[in-house]
């Protein structure tokens, strides 16, 4: 015996310490998994047999259909519409402006406030009696109705980008950040305007770290779920259809939920795979890595 | 003056309480190589700054081939620059890098093409066109850098400090190559620099500073020869410095007491008797001789306190008057021991007038 613990104990302890996260990932990840998986091939309510009824009836109804376009439209949109505010964004934050410390952090907030408590404020301030409207039928020559922001496509859009927008500005900043200003120096010395210097040679320079922070972005976009839930209106992308089908119908269609979970995880890879070949490939800037 | 390609007008640039340039003012010729020589903080980097607009002077003016550019955007200033750490852009090729400033200038494909072999071929490094940077050696990168400074004729090439990320050997390989190419294009350049073997042995001139300030301007052989100040002198090479006071003054010869020791050197103008001097001696520039060889004017015993073999020469520290310390290097072909007396003698003393105090 004392022989096999002398062989043996280094096993044995990396064995041991690996238990908790073996246990963790069958016990939390990898057995939800497999049920969904095969709840989702189950005809509903049913605990025995197989079908792909539940695919089908999803993929083949135009509502479906709409669902996952509506929810890449919002995640795209939103993942576009970040990297549009990130970029100037940093730029002005790495110039150490007065105040760049606090203007961090504020850039921080929408990871640190819970998705609901956002989504509220938000609701509150785009509404027609919000601040945004005040301020627009108060002091906006022409404007005499309330624009319509909350419950619209664009408005949910708008909501994925405060939310969702750190991810990408983050990543934008520290790739700025790590750029060496003399370079640019070089650039404005050799003839070039702040503008060229700009598109010549930092933009080119930052877009993998921009496309690499706007994964991100997509990702949180596209699993989206309180923010849409309580400002999404009648848009329900993939991730609150997956809980309508639950929450809604007695008895709850959980087979129904689980295909279009497994639907919604399947095209998430698809996409993530398709967009880090293209982010690998340099995003098209040229230069091999 | 219409051989005077850029001046610095009494330009002042402070950083809060530091003072980084302290009304310099300085012109450099047309077609000279000029060099900033200063330890680190002395402000040459900030007058290199100035010239290229990233820092703009609090007071002053600075001229290039007599336009005032002191309110000129960088990108419209026509200046060539050499990057210390080299500031190539990583993601476009030799090719491009070396094109860029053709490109911003809209010049067509095939007389970018054609100027860009051009610049290649002056710095050596014809076929490495579809390289990156980052595919070349440290020395090949910095040939690219000087490449691209120069492809569009600047009227002004700027270095800074272009050679201190290479190796030793290779440094001195570049000094050669980036006087050559300087010399050949008939440029005028400015080199910041705080080595000061590198600006002794490329420059036409050296602009010595220290805390913002010109110490002095000169070619290498006067910064060399006479330095005007102690600094200067503590700079350039190595040097002995001994305190003592005017005796007498006889004629253009006066006699200076140091440590116990009478010396007879060349009078300062206006010096007195009482006054303070401070005497400079080159290691090289005294004389060891055998202690039984004849005495004269300014010959001393002194003592070998420690000898070092350098190969070619040999290193001593003496001592001699009344605990004064000399540093002597002679040829090696004749040697001290330690403790060994020796005689010594100054062929050649220079001196300053020390303000009292």
């Amino acid at each position: 015996m004392t022989g096999f613990w002398r062989t043996h104990s280094s096993r044995l302890i990396t064995l041991f310490l690996l238990l908790p996260a073996l246990v963790g990932f069958f016990g939390l990840f990898f057995y939800p998994m497999l049920l969904t998986v095969i709840l989702s091939f189950r005809p509903e309510g049913q605990a025995i047999g197989w079908t792909l009824e539940n695919y089908t009836r999803f993929l083949a109804d135009p509502d479906g259909r709409w669902v996952i376009l509506l929810t890449f439209i919002l995640s795209l949109g939103g993942t576009a519409l970040s990297v549009l505010l990130s970029v100037p964004l940093a730029l002005i934050l790495r110039e150490k402006v007065r105040g760049h410390r606090f203007y961090r952090l504020m850039v921080l907030v929408p990871l640190v406030v819970p998705g609901l408590i956002g989504a509220l404020g938000l609701l509150l301030f785009w509404g027609t009696r919000g601040w945004f409207n005040l301020f627009l039928l108060q002091f906006v020559p022409f404007v005499e109705r309330p624009v319509a922001v909350n419950y619209t496509i664009h408005g949910l859009i708008l909501f994925y980008v405060w939310l969702y927008f750190p991810y990408t500005c983050i990543t934008t900043l520290s790739s700025l950040e790590s750029l060496d200003r003399s370079i640019e120096e070089a650039g404005e010395v050799s003839g070039a305007t702040r503008w060229q210097v700009l598109r010549y040679i930092v933009l080119p320079l930052i877009t993998p770290g921009i496309l690499a922070g706007s994964v991100l972005t997509f990702m949180a976009a596209f699993g989206a779920f309180s923010v849409p839930l309580i400002a999404g209106g009648n848009y329900r992308p993939l991730a609150v259809e997956i809980y309508k089908q639950i929450a809604v119908p007695i008895p709850a269609r959980w087979s129904a939920a689980s295909a279009i979970a497994i639907i919604m995880g399947v095209l998430q890879v698809i996409f993530l795979s398709l967009y880090m070949r293209f982010v690998r490939r340099g995003g098209g800037t040229g230069g091999p890595s | 003056m219409t051989d005077v390609m850029i001046e610095f007008r009494d330009v002042c640039k402070r950083y809060g309480t530091l003072v980084a340039n302290d009304h310099l003012s300085l012109a450099i010729r047309k077609g000279e190589l000029m060099t900033l020589l200063g330890p680190s903080g002395c402000g040459k980097t900030t007058a290199l700054r100035c010239l290229t607009g990233y820092i703009r002077p609090d007071e002053g003016r600075i001229f290039i081939d007599g336009q005032d550019i002191t309110d000129v955007p960088t990108h419209q200033r026509e200046l060539g620059m050499v990057f210390q750490n080299f500031a190539l852009f990583p993601h476009m090729t030799v090719q491009d890098n070396v094109g860029f400033p053709l490109m911003i200038r809209s010049l067509s494909t095939t007389e970018r093409a054609e100027r860009v072999a051009q610049a290649l071929r002056l710095v050596r490094l014809e076929g490495y066109e579809s390289h990156y940077p980052r595919q070349l050696s440290g020395g090949q990168q910095q040939r690219v850098g000087l490449a691209r400074a120069l492809v569009y004729r600047p009227k002004v090439l700027l270095l800074d400090e272009p050679l201190s990320n290479l190796d030793a050997k290779l440094r001195e390989e570049m000094r050669f190559e980036i006087k050559e190419v300087v010399t050949r294009l008939e440029i005028t350049a400015v080199y910041v620099t705080h080595d000061q073997a590198e600006a002794l042995a490329l420059s036409d001139r050296v602009a010595i500073m220290n805390r913002g300030r010109l110490e002095q301007v000169g070619t290498p052989e006067e910064i060399y020869e006479h330095p005007r100040s102690r600094f200067v002198a503590e700079f350039i090479g190595l040097s002995n410095f001994l305190e003592g006071h005017v005796q007498a003054v006889d004629g253009d010869i006066m006699v200076v007491s140091v440590g116990g020791l009478q010396m007879r050197i060349p009078a300062l103008p206006n010096a007195g008797q009482g006054q303070r001097v401070l005497l400079f001696l080159r290691p090289n520039e005294v004389e060891l001789l055998r202690p039984d060889d004849p005495g004269g004017a300014n010959v001393f015993d002194a003592q070998v306190e420690k000898a070092t073999y350098l190969g070619d020469t040999m290193d001593y520290r003496l001592t001699f008057g009344q605990d004064m310390t000399l540093r002597v290097q002679s040829d090696a072909q004749r040697r001290f021991g330690q403790g060994a007396p020796v005689r010594i003698r100054f062929p050649r003393v220079r001196c300053w007038a020390m303000t009292s105090g």
